[in-house]
């Protein structure tokens, strides 16, 4: 059974009217238990539109999208996914631990289960001594990182993140995807990602799917192997690059037809 | 804290040196101004100076220690302090009034758009309407209202006119509060399969509370204008409003005693604004301190 299952999606905005926009247009995907996905493209290629569909913030226009094998409006009513934006967007008004346990309080948990969850998702994301701070007083990698610890509090098997690392610098930001897939390894949960980093996308993926606009499609799908293990290393060697110019190459071929230009102008 | 306390004290010290002056412009203008005041095209544009126009900052502040009235043994700070504690508690009860409606208000108007549509105008024309026009009208209802064995009693037309003038201001920024909340904290509580019930306390209301606090702020001082006002302008006995007319038919006589009423006013506001700070400080206590506006 796949993790996710999207079936000849497609997803318009204002429809039926003159300002109509196709976001999407016959999408299919599959992700495997456990697979990490990225997602990748320029503006408006319906990434973002295409994880909300997973998660079923919209519904699609047409076609069909199952999660851990129900209906995605199912899946999200059983909360069987986490979800992390670019902006952390924790609450002020809670501390930290009271964050993480934001979606086991709307589950019903009791007081001790839930603070028990998060005692374990705070050692998950390396961050303990920070229970009883609020979000505002932490550094934004802190604040990204209790973000996943609160998507992965209810321990859902699949996780969908909308850009989370595009507001850090750099070296955080190279920093979070090692302690993303460090997290993701310890838990074996699937994640969908979307990015606008090549170097991310390939670092962190099994696949990169490649996507473009008007409207919103998959161009081209690229099988990461990096193996399982990666490291800092791993940025360094021949197959991270080879995988970097083939999602270059994708990204660039579609361009290329946009501007109308051959693809030899390399 | 040092930096918090610090800011306290300079905040004090500023009030204080604010008020000094208004005293020290005052005894100057009426030390030096034309006795006659100033006139223009026949028109006076300045005031008397004489002790009957403008009497020392002294002799007001003395007055407080005097009898009411000859021979009784009430002073009138005492007087003040009963009528100002009278006004305090309508300001209060107003308040609680309004502030329910106003909340309650801007909930119905949060969750259905066509609410906000139909009543947010009805709101702002509210507001047009004069109170002095507004407050014989209620006391006229309030009059004919007797459930059961509740009867209307009088005070509460004032309470009434004073949650009338605070609800405004509430409304509209708990309306704005609850619309803050941001696109993906919102998809959040979607994704979490929140009810828009749960959604509102958890979300929503704590992220209004900072547009809500200066809300509250501007809602206590209204309605302790719309209490003073309605006293006044329907002559009920024991506030400070009555006593301000009252104090002000004797002018001619006793000059300095209208002032001890308008101090009793304007130390009564002050009361409940600071009341509605420190409740303000204290929820706010553990925000990022540049979200307080």
């Amino acid at each position: 059974m796949s993790a996710v299952s999207i079936r000849n999606v497609s997803k318009a905005f204002n429809e039926g009217k003159s300002n109509q926009v196709d976001a999407l247009r016959e999408v299919s995907l599959d992700v495997e238990p456990g697979e990490f996905i990225s997602l990748i493209g320029p503006s408006g290629c319906g990434k973002s539109t295409l994880l909300r569909l997973i998660a079923n913030l919209l519904e699609p226009t047409a076609g069909e999208v199952a999660v851990n094998g129900k209906s995605a409006t199912q899946a999200r009513l059983d909360q069987d996914y986490g979800m992390a934006f670019q902006q952390a967007g924790l609450f002020d008004w809670r501390t930290v631990r009271k964050n993480i346990e934001l979606p086991l309080e709307l589950k019903g948990w009791d007081k001790s289960a839930r603070r028990a969850r998060a005692e374990e998702m705070l050692q998950l994301v390396q961050l303990p001594e920070f229970a009883d701070h609020y979000p505002w007083q932490l550094s934004g990698g802190m604040q990204q990182r209790i973000a996943i610890a609160r998507a992965l509090a209810a321990h859902p098997p699949l996780l969908l993140m909308d850009e989370p690392f595009g507001a850090l610098d750099e070296m955080t930001r190279e920093y979070m995807q090692g302690e993303l897939l460090r997290i993701c390894a310890a838990t074996g949960t699937t994640v969908v990602f979307v990015t606008h980093s090549i170097p991310e996308a390939v670092y962190l993926s099994n696949r990169v799917v490649v996507m473009s606009p008007r409207p919103g499609r998959i161009t081209k799908i690229v099988e990461v192997s990096l193996g399982a293990e990666r490291t800092e290393d791993t940025r360094n060697r021949t197959p991270f690059f080879e995988a970097i110019t083939a999602v270059r190459e994708g990204l660039r071929g579609m361009h290329a037809a946009h501007v109308g230009l051959g693809n030899d102008d390399r | 804290m040092t930096s918090l306390l610090r800011r306290a004290a300079y905040r004090t010290f500023m009030f204080v040196a604010a008020l000094a002056l208004v005293v020290v412009i005052w005894e100057v203008y009426k030390a030096f101004g034309p006795v006659d005041g100033g006139k223009l095209f026949g028109a006076r544009v300045l005031p008397r100076t004489s002790d009957y126009a403008m009497p020392h900052v002294a002799d007001m502040f003395s007055r407080f220690n005097r009898p009411e009235v000859r021979g009784s043994d009430r002073t009138v700070f005492s007087a003040v302090l009963a009528g100002a504690w009278f006004s305090f508690r309508l300001s209060v009860v107003g308040f609680v009034i309004g502030g329910t409606l106003g909340i309650a208000l801007a909930v119905l108007m949060a969750r259905f758009r066509w609410v906000q549509r139909g009543v947010l105008p009805y709101l702002v024309v509210s507001q047009t309407v004069p109170l002095i026009a507004l407050a014989p009208l209620v006391v006229s209802w309030g009059g004919k209202v007797e459930i059961g064995p509740f009867v209307w009693p009088r005070w509460l037309s004032a309470a009434v006119l004073g949650a009338f003038l605070a609800f405004f201001p509430i409304a509209v920024g708990t309306l704005r509060g609850l619309a803050a909340a941001s696109a993906s904290s919102v998809e959040l509580m979607q994704s979490y399969a929140a009810s828009w019930t749960k959604t509102l306390f958890k979300l929503r209301f704590p992220t209004a509370v900072p547009y809500m606090t200066p809300a509250f702020r501007l809602g206590a001082s209204a309605s302790v204008i719309g209490v003073v006002v309605a006293e006044i302008s329907t002559g009920l006995k024991g506030g400070i409003g009555r006593l301000i007319i009252e104090y002000a038919r004797e002018a001619t006589g006793d000059p300095a005693k209208v002032y001890t009423a308008i101090f009793g006013a304007a130390a009564l506001g002050l009361t409940m604004a600071g009341v509605v700070i420190a409740a303000d400080v204290f929820v706010m206590r553990n925000r990022p301190k540049e979200n307080i506006l």
